[in-house]
């Protein structure tokens, strides 16, 4: 038995000494097939955890492949530092979309990652309620009437209070501080996931219950809930920029978004470079490619679409 | 003595509540989310120094940077190999023909061919899940993260399995390895080796290394003496008697023990995705964000899949008993002849991958990927629109009748009163011990500053705790006493056990909406089957003798339940509400991410705004602490009520 077992792993283990010389001398498959290698590289693009973001990053990467010949990774990360970190360590090259008003900063000043200009889309925030509540109750747009509705937003969660759906972890959020500046009697709950808001406000529309939460622009849901934008409650206008100062009084500040790249693709300025530079579109544009993908096309599909439909625009981001 | 116990629990919960009541709202420690305490903000600071010196201090330079550079090449190697295209090429060195072939031969050769058809289908059914790439990406991952940990677990099993003192000192950190939810430690791991493959395959580790040692130095220790005795008589050194004696000895058992790194090692994938780990994570973690429910399942199966292989292939390698009767010489040559055929079959499919397209890459027609997604999105809509009404009831009233009460109890009463009940539960359940260190690890919390997240934390792991042990105790009771009820469920624990729990998160989700309850839910879910599975094996354990006993007296099958069978599977059903609740606890969470809110969501939170880090950071070490709280007394009344 005892030589058996011996013969046995002498045998598995030529076979797969065999297999790994194979695959090392044989000639493969690959080295016919020749692929058309452009003058540009291999890079890395960080995908994001919301829907207008995929619609930004696939169009780039699209272009990048077909046009340029790149070879491009999309690594689903996290936002924020996580991201930025991994800039700093040489695998993520690009991020299309940051709302992060300046949260870069460290990174950007030891030059780890570097500002690539805005992409033309224009951020904005602010609490959205369910939009059927607009036909019935007008004035509830108006954040001084909030109090006067704030039983009927009570949940099992909520305390006897109204329950104000926050925004998700990485977003700009400053709820507990208007909650308390406005004297609102409301508890904040921290929804987590853009997936916990588009549930609250689609079942809340669907069910006619009340809701109020966090949303923004550009954003998938509007091409669910058109009505939604109008639903949006209104602060007096804002006063701040930096989070950590605003006093919660005003409303949320809207914020043009950023392309940030690493070092190494800033050092490059290579034709991929200069294309995610010059990348810039509109909240319709994004909007277009990000329903095409809610309603279940594939990313590439509907990129693609965005990109035949507007060649000119393509041609004027790799500088034709 | 067991009276005055139960009085004495009793009265001390009497007294906390009326204390809760009397003192609401008072000294409760609750800040505002964007806020920190000196403490956090400390620490955040730490955290941003360490990331600007990254590329300057010479701890990195010299020490993390290089380990995060061999770790990052030994995957990528292993990739190359089979996952993603080689240097200077567009396809892996190997195939996906070829990978089939070789763990074919592999499996074969060391187990049989029925499990070697398994795993081939298995593969395969990864592959049709348009999953092939993602799946040898987690292969490759695992692969590395179990071969690391099992060279530096082995040898250090092999040396507690030796050496009283170095057991007793690695004991503790072993302990708490196993508590530690893995949302926690990603944060800092990738805080110092960066997000990529290198942090994953550490995280993987940390998590499975434990496992290789506790079962090596197990193995060692539990060895017949008299062989080894024999030895050390006949004058062997010590070292003559380690490799010719204890080792071939404890081979089977360490197997054993390498086929559960490799699960542990599994049931990271999708949870490393996190921290940018190539593999099967990817597209669960992708499908929550579009909360697309089928894609996640098509991505879940594939890991189920995985994990079946895995499991299969390395238990059927540790099981493998040669039979009693000696084979032929005829028949070892006949085996011999069938190694060598199938094993030139091996290198066949490997050449074949490397020269035709059709054996390299995976056939992207070849699909059932859209057919399941659409399947699994209509049985959610299904279920979703139907039972939405009951689950939102459900909800409704254990968030009334039990979450709301005990949260404000919990979390509304001073800390004091808490701490002081705590440490008095620790007392009457574990003892004088057991009770300082739940002292000190909850005035840890309080000075934390985040003590009051701590409780809603807490609040949640309890009452996920009472209805897995509900559901759990009630599943056990039946698949202990019935064969049939057995072998029905058991496929769907195992299942249970590696689907990840982010691929139900959504249904939860849409089931609960984002709330307290859908983590509680999700957490539920998760704990179940390892109850069920410890509670069947306790009742199963209860002596035939005594249960005929109580039958041949009369007694009904309620009676045989509660007054013979539960009884005497005590010890075994206290620890299985341990386990329940590190289980709870660990999802819970993951709850941060659906509006639960508590720690899981300052870990969260602290993952991707700067100013929080050092909160989160800290908030990951509270839910360690809590872990390590509830572990302590549940294990000290375990081994008391023995």
């Amino acid at each position: 038995m005892k030589s058996l077992f011996g013969r046995r792993s002498v045998i598995v283990t030529v076979v797969i000494a065999a297999a790994l010389i194979l695959s090392g001398c044989s000639k493969s498959v690959n080295d016919s097939a020749g692929e058309a290698a452009g003058d540009c590289g291999s890079y890395a693009i960080a995908m994001h955890a919301w829907g207008g973001y995929t619609a930004s990053a696939q169009v780039v990467a699209e272009i990048a492949k077909k046009e340029l010949g790149c070879t491009i990774t999309q690594t689903t990360l996290d936002e924020g530092p996580t991201t930025y970190d991994a800039m700093e360590a040489g695998t993520i090259d690009v991020i299309i979309e940051d709302w992060g008003g300046g949260r870069w900063k460290d990174w950007t000043d030891r030059g780890a990652v570097v500002e690539a200009g805005e992409n033309g889309n224009i951020g904005i925030i602010g609490m959205y309620v369910a939009p059927w509540m607009v036909e019935k109750y007008p004035d509830i747009t108006d954040s001084k009437n909030l109090n006067k509705y704030a039983t009927m937003f009570k949940t099992a969660d909520s305390g006897g209070k109204g329950a104000w759906f926050e925004g998700p972890a990485g977003y700009t959020t400053i709820g507990e501080k208007m909650v308390s500046a406005n004297k609102l009697n409301f508890k904040v709950i921290f929804s987590g996931s853009e997936a916990a808001l588009v549930d609250g406000f689609i079942k809340a529309e669907a069910n006619k219950t009340p809701f109020i939460g966090y949303a923004w622009q550009p954003w998938t849901l509007h091409s669910k809930l058109p009505t939604l934008e109008a639903a949006r409650v209104k602060f007096p206008a804002n006063d701040w920029s930096d989070p950590a100062k605003a006093s919660g009084l005003t409303d949320y500040p809207s914020t043009p978004l950023i392309k940030l790249i690493s070092k190494k693709l800033n050092d490059a300025n290579d034709p991929f470079a200069s294309l995610v530079k010059n990348f810039k579109w509109t909240n319709a544009d994004q909007n277009g490619v990000a329903a095409d993908l809610e309603g279940g096309m594939t990313a590439e599909a509907a990129a693609q679409k965005w990109i035949d439909a507007h060649a000119d625009i393509v041609k004027s981001w790799l500088g034709k | 003595m067991k009276v005055r116990k139960s009085y004495l629990l009793l009265g001390s919960v009497t007294i906390w509540i009326l204390l809760g009541r009397l003192l609401h709202g008072k000294n409760t420690l609750q800040i505002d989310t964007y806020e920190n305490t000196s403490f956090t903000s400390f620490v955040g600071q730490k955290a941003l120094d360490l990331r600007g010196n990254r590329t300057e201090s010479s701890a990195f330079i010299y020490f993390f940077n290089p380990i995060r550079g061999a770790i990052d090449g030994f995957v990528q190697v292993i990739r190359n190999l089979i996952a993603v295209p080689a240097p200077n090429s567009v396809i892996p060195i190997i195939g996906w023909f070829g990978v089939v072939g070789i763990i074919a031969f592999v499996v074969f050769a060391t187990s049989q061919w029925r499990t070697a058809l398994l795993s081939v289908s298995l593969l395969l059914a990864c592959g049709a899940l348009g999953m092939w790439q993602f799946t040898m990406d987690s292969i490759a991952m695992t692969l590395a993260s179990v071969l690391l940990s099992l060279a530096i677990g082995i040898p250090l099993g092999i040396w507690a399995g030796l050496s009283d003192r170095v057991l007793k000192i690695v004991t503790p950190f072993l302990d708490l390895a196993q508590i530690l939810p893995t949302l926690v430690y990603m944060a800092p791991i990738a805080l110092v080796f960066m997000i990529g493959a290198a942090s994953a395959t550490i995280a993987t580790m940390i998590y499975s290394i434990p496992i290789a040692i506790r079962i090596t130095s197990h193995a060692i220790r539990n060895l017949n003496q008299s062989p080894v005795e024999a030895s050390q008589s006949m004058g062997s050194t010590q070292k003559q008697t380690l490799t010719k004696v204890q080792i071939p000895m404890a081979k089977q058992m360490i197997v054993l023990g390498i086929n559960q790194t490799v699960m542990a090692a599994v049931s990271f994938v999708v949870i490393a995705a996190l921290i940018g780990a190539p593999g099967l994570g990817k597209p669960v973690i992708e499908a929550l964000i579009i909360r697309n429910v089928g894609q996640g399942f098509v991505a879940g199966f594939a890991v189920v899949f995985l994990a079946i292989l895995l499991d299969r292939s390395t238990s059927a390698a540790a099981k493998r008993q040669d039979s009693f009767i000696p084979p032929t010489q005829k028949q070892i040559k006949t085996k011999r002849i069938i190694l060598i055929i199938t094993g030139i079959l091996a290198v066949v499919s490997v050449f074949m991958s490397r020269t035709m397209l059709w054996a390299a890459v995976w056939p992207k027609d070849v699909t059932i990927a859209p057919q399941v997604a659409k399947t699994t999105n209509n049985a959610t809509a299904w279920i979703l629109e139907n039972l939405t009404i009951f689950t939102v009831g459900f909800k409704d009233l254990i968030s009334y009748s039990v979450l709301n009460p005990l949260e404000s109890q919990l979390s509304a009463s001073p800390w004091y009163v808490t701490v002081a009940m705590i440490v008095a539960l620790a007392l009457i359940i574990g003892g004088t011990r057991t009770a300082i260190l739940a002292f000190v690890l909850a005035m840890a919390i309080v000075l934390s500053g985040l003590w009051y997240e701590a409780m809603l934390t807490l609040t949640q792991t309890i009452v996920g705790c009472l209805l897995t042990m509900i559901i759990g105790l009630a599943l056990g009771i039946w698949t202990g006493r019935n064969d049939r009820a057995e072998r029905v469920l058991r496929p769907f624990l195992d299942a249970g056990q590696t689907l990840p729990a982010f691929v139900y998160l959504v249904p939860m989700l849409g089931l609960f909406g984002p709330t307290r309850f859908t983590a509680i839910a999700t957490g539920i879910v998760y704990a179940i089957p390892v109850v069920v599975k410890i509670v069947c094996e306790g009742i199963r354990a209860v002596p035939h003798s005594l249960v005929e006993a109580a039958t041949a007296a009369g007694s009904t099958t309620r009676q045989i339940i509660t007054k013979v069978q539960l009884p005497a599977a005590k010890k075994t059903i206290l620890l299985a509400t341990n386990q329940g609740l590190i289980y709870v606890l660990a999802v819970v969470v993951i709850g941060g991410f659906v509006g639960a809110g508590g720690l899981g969501y300052l870990v969260i939170v602290g993952n991707s705004k700067p100013e929080l880090q050092g909160k989160g950071l800290i908030a990951g070490a509270a839910i360690l602490l809590l872990g390590v709280i509830f572990d302590r007394i549940m294990q000290a009344g375990a081994r008391r009520s023995s």
